[in-house]
């Protein structure tokens, strides 16, 4: 691969107690490219996703061998700033959860906490972000309603526009759509093109044609394996394994 | 790149660095400030938790230490199984049985009154009544629930002993009836509630399935729902009985307190003392480390046992129902399912269907599904008509007779000879200031404590036993807290009976509710939401303070006023830590003693003849300010229901 890489694992194992949940997993992302981590339910690619911001810290039970580096700085060095990385690192999860504030100060919400308080500038944060996550013009109007009344693929791009207005690197995205109908998925998935311009998108997704339609590359995972990592449309025409094939032929999955 | 997409353009103003190539992720940052405030808050809060967790288990083994004394002094067999109680007689005597045997038997002549009713009344609210019906039957029980004991024992003093006495052709009223139907009367609601949710959440499918096969409502009801609710049901009754058992004043305001075993054992006129009944009455005369003092602290301790073997029971069983409707299913399962599966439980269990079963039998084809449908449901009518009643002939009472004893000058007065004339102003603002007080105490320590279990540790084997203490003081009978704050507050710090002992006293009583409230409130508040906001960078605090906070604080609120409410009925808590008859002046510091409504009651009606009118007017006004604090309640919560469907 001849991109800039952003975010690296090396040799990455992790145990939730005593199971392993990924095994050896070394794996380069491409700097402002949509990657697609796809693979059977339980497979292990939600937990490398949350991996990348330490969300995984969250979970009592998980442990952690091998190295994550990002920008090539790893990122469980004892001084590394958790929410430094999480600021640029944003992460949009499967089921849409907007706070119980307005669509305004759903996307407020993430500069104040990293110390904001112009509001002229947050004004144009939010017009912005909106803007990014191709919400501004449903919503314009009525920014001052609660987040949660707008529709399931709506709430999405909220919370899509809450994670761009810290101004992040990376966004990692859980399995987007998978609670959205087509229409609302067809949207977002244009969207995840677009911020590919400017972000590097890194997604979870169950559904093959969304890898195949929405990424330039793809993984997949199997039983907390990284089985093959490359070009999408190498994986999907020509892949180097047989287990990918299978899977992506719908022979098991 | 091909554009400049503004939002990371705009990036570079924000004042921290955000260089696009290489991005510091390594402190310290701009951000060492907010993880300073992260880190402070934390230790804050768990120094709260650790000052609200030292209480907590200060006050267990407190008692168990005192209550120790008097099995090293009499013999634990001689303590538990002696038949006589007289710890101030010549040859005193330290038997605890026939107080046990008066607990118990005023408990269960109190749950066979209450079980039926509050069982008719529960299907009746969730099953038969319309809407508009429910929603006005359901408060009314409920509100029984906001009535302050003492009140009750005021109203069983003068009408109910009087009645049994009459009827009964009795030489005194004041009996183990009288006692038993009180308790039946506060126990009511909670049984009433938790057996109507229980009824509430069984599914809608299976009655359906039901009524499409063509059974009758009726029928639907006997074999389908409650059934599918008997495990809630079963809950509810023992809740019931810890209510029952850890009630002080009215019980012992209308038992006579006599320490004998009723002769024949089921002479439901026979005086009888209770065990929280008895620590009501020689609480205040006893000498600090006396081996009377001793035994009190053991009749205290079986109170705890009594009430924790209830509790834990009780939750044995909600645990059973969330397990079974994968709601959460905590660890230690298997000793669960062990007592689940003996003899006794399933005894409990089996009984209420089988009954109901055997009891039906000879009805049983003889009898139109149609004709049985029309008799059960007015049995059931008829339960919810005798609830109902009852609490008209309270209110009636009170308020008929209270509103006419309220002048100016009852208001804003001070008593004068005993009580028998002048105001109760002094006992207004006294309670006023030993709920603010308690409140002070209790709010801080009580949230922290909250805040750190749940957003601040693991679920781990030391969180647990602390929430486990937390529930054994959250059911602990109010007289026991009394106990303690007189022991340790009065005697042994030596406050002296003060306005500073009875808040505290009180702090602590309503500190393990606001605990738990608060916990469930925070438990209420989806994971989804901390997650979106750590995955942009918050801290802990910035989460917990932004998004977590916000949607509990109805629930929060909810908790602390119905602690005040409860704070401001009691009497047990306050009567030998704060609490004076009858003074012309208000506190001037903390540790003057303070008059209180409650305690003001308790002692004009069983101490002062002919104060009549000021004892229907101090009960009317405890009743008016207890009622309107749970009103507020009601209105909090309603208002959060409604924000909620938004």
């Amino acid at each position: 691969m001849n991109e800039s890489t952003i975010l690296k694992t090396k040799n990455l194992n992790l145990w939730y107690g005593q199971k392993q949940a990924l095994i050896d997993i070394s794996v380069s992302i491409p700097k402002n490219k949509v990657t697609a981590l796809i693979g059977p339910s339980g497979c292990g690619k939600s937990t490398l996703l949350r991996c990348f911001n330490r969300m995984n810290d969250l979970i009592d039970s998980s442990r952690i061998t091998g190295e994550i580096l990002f920008n090539e700085k790893n990122i469980h060095d004892p001084h590394a700033d958790v929410y430094a990385i999480r600021e640029k690192i944003g992460m949009v999860f499967q089921k849409a959860n907007p706070f119980p504030k307005s669509i305004y100060e759903n996307v407020a919400y993430g500069p104040r906490i990293h110390g904001m308080n112009d509001k002229k500038e947050l004004d144009r944060i939010v017009e912005e972000s909106l803007k990014g996550a191709a919400l501004w013009d449903e919503v314009k109007d009525r920014l001052h309603e609660p987040g949660l009344s707008l529709s399931g693929g709506q709430q999405q791009r909220l919370c899509i526009a809450r994670s761009l207005a810290v101004g992040p690197e990376v966004i990692l995205m859980d399995e987007p759509c998978s609670a959205l109908d087509p229409i609302a998925t067809a949207k977002i998935e244009d969207l995840i093109v677009r911020l590919a311009r400017d972000y590097t998108v890194v997604i979870v997704t169950h559904n093959m044609q969304q890898a195949a339609r929405a990424s330039d590359y793809t993984g997949f995972m199997y039983l907390g394996r990284l089985v093959e990592f490359d070009g999408t449309t190498k994986i999907f025409e020509d892949p180097g394994e047989e287990l990918t094939e299978n899977y992506i032929t719908g022979r098991f999955g | 790149m091909a554009r400049d997409f503004s939002i990371r353009a705009r990036c570079r103003n924000f004042g921290w660095p955000r260089d696009r190539g290489t991005p510091e992720i390594r402190g310290p940052t701009a951000g060492a400030k907010r993880r300073l405030i992260d880190r402070a808050v934390g230790k804050l809060l768990f120094l709260g938790a650790l000052a609200a967790i030292v209480a907590v288990f200060f006050i267990i083994i407190f008692l168990l230490r005192d209550g120790y004394q008097i099995v090293l002094e009499t013999g634990l067999w001689n303590f538990l199984a002696g038949t006589e109680w007289n710890p101030t007689g010549r040859n005193p005597a330290y038997g605890v049985f026939p107080l046990i045997t008066g607990t118990l038997l005023v408990m269960a002549l109190a749950m066979v009154i209450a079980v039926p009713l509050s069982i008719g009344s529960a299907v009746f609210i969730a099953e038969i009544a319309s809407p508009r019906m429910k929603s006005v039957i359901k408060p009314a029980i409920e509100l029984l629930a906001g009535i302050p004991s003492v009140v009750y024992g005021f109203f069983g003093l003068i009408l109910l002993t009087d009645w049994i006495r009459v009827t009964f052709d009795q030489p005194s009223g004041s009996s183990w009836l009288a006692g038993s139907i009180l308790l039946a009367i506060m126990s009511i609601p909670t049984i009433t509630s938790v057996a109507e949710d229980a009824i509430s959440s069984v599914p809608r499918e299976f009655k359906e399935g039901s009524l499409a096969l063509g059974a009758t409502h009726w029928q639907t009801i006997r074999r389908v729902i409650v059934p599918g609710a008997l495990s809630g049901i079963s809950a509810a009754i023992i809740l019931g009985m810890g209510r029952a058992i850890g009630e002080t004043m009215a019980v012992l305001m209308v038992t006579g307190n006599a320490a004998v075993i009723p002769d024949p054992i089921y002479d439901v006129f026979s005086p009888v003392r209770t065990l929280t009944g008895t620590l009501g009455i020689e609480m205040g005369e006893v000498a600090f480390g006396s081996t009377h003092y001793h035994a009190l602290f053991g009749v205290a301790v079986v109170l705890l046992f009594i009430t924790l073997a209830i509790n834990s029971l009780a939750r044995v069983i909600i645990t059973r129902i969330q397990g079974t409707q994968g709601v959460r299913s905590t660890p230690p399962r298997r000793v669960k399912a062990a007592i689940q599966r003996s003899t006794p439980y399933r005894a409990i269990t089996g009984a209420a269907s089988r009954i109901a079963h055997a009891v039906s039998a000879p009805l049983r084809g003889l009898v139109h599904p149609r004709t049985s449908q029309r008799g059960a449901f007015l049995l059931i009518s008829l339960s919810v008509a005798i609830v109902i009643a009852a609490l008209g002939v309270i209110l009636f009472e009170i308020v008929v007779n209270g509103a006419g004893a309220i002048t100016w000058e009852f208001l804003t007065g001070s008593p004068r000879d005993l009580g028998r004339a002048g105001g109760i102003f002094p006992a207004i603002v006294g309670t006023f200031y030993l709920v603010g007080g308690a409140l002070a105490v209790a709010l801080p320590l009580g949230i922290a404590t909250a805040i750190y279990l749940i957003e601040y540790t693991a679920d781990t084997a030391l969180t647990r036993s602390i929430r486990t203490a937390v529930d054994l003081l959250n059911g602990t009978p109010s007289i026991v807290f009394g106990l303690f704050g007189f022991a340790f507050l009065v005697l042994f710090l030596g406050f002296g009976v003060s306005l500073i002992a009875g808040q505290i006293t009180l702090g602590l009583m309503i500190l393990p509710t606001i605990i738990r409230t608060t916990e469930e409130a925070l438990r209420s508040v989806p994971g989804s939401l901390r997650e979106g906001s750590y995955a942009l960078g918050a801290t802990k605090w910035q989460t917990t303070w932004r998004v977590v906070l916000p949607p509990a604080i109805p629930g929060i609120l909810t908790g602390a006023i119905l602690s005040i409410g409860r704070a401001a009925g009691e009497t047990a808590p306050i009567m030998f830590t704060a609490a004076i008859f009858s003074t012309r002046f208000l506190p001037s510091s903390l540790t003057e003693p303070v008059m209180a409504l409650p305690y003001h009651l308790f002692v004009l009606t069983t101490t002062v003849p002919g104060a009549a009118t000021q004892s229907y007017g101090t009960a009317f006004v405890l009743l008016i300010l207890v009622l309107a604090i749970y009103l507020a309640a009601i209105l909090v919560r309603r208002r959060y229901s409604q924000a909620k469907v938004m």
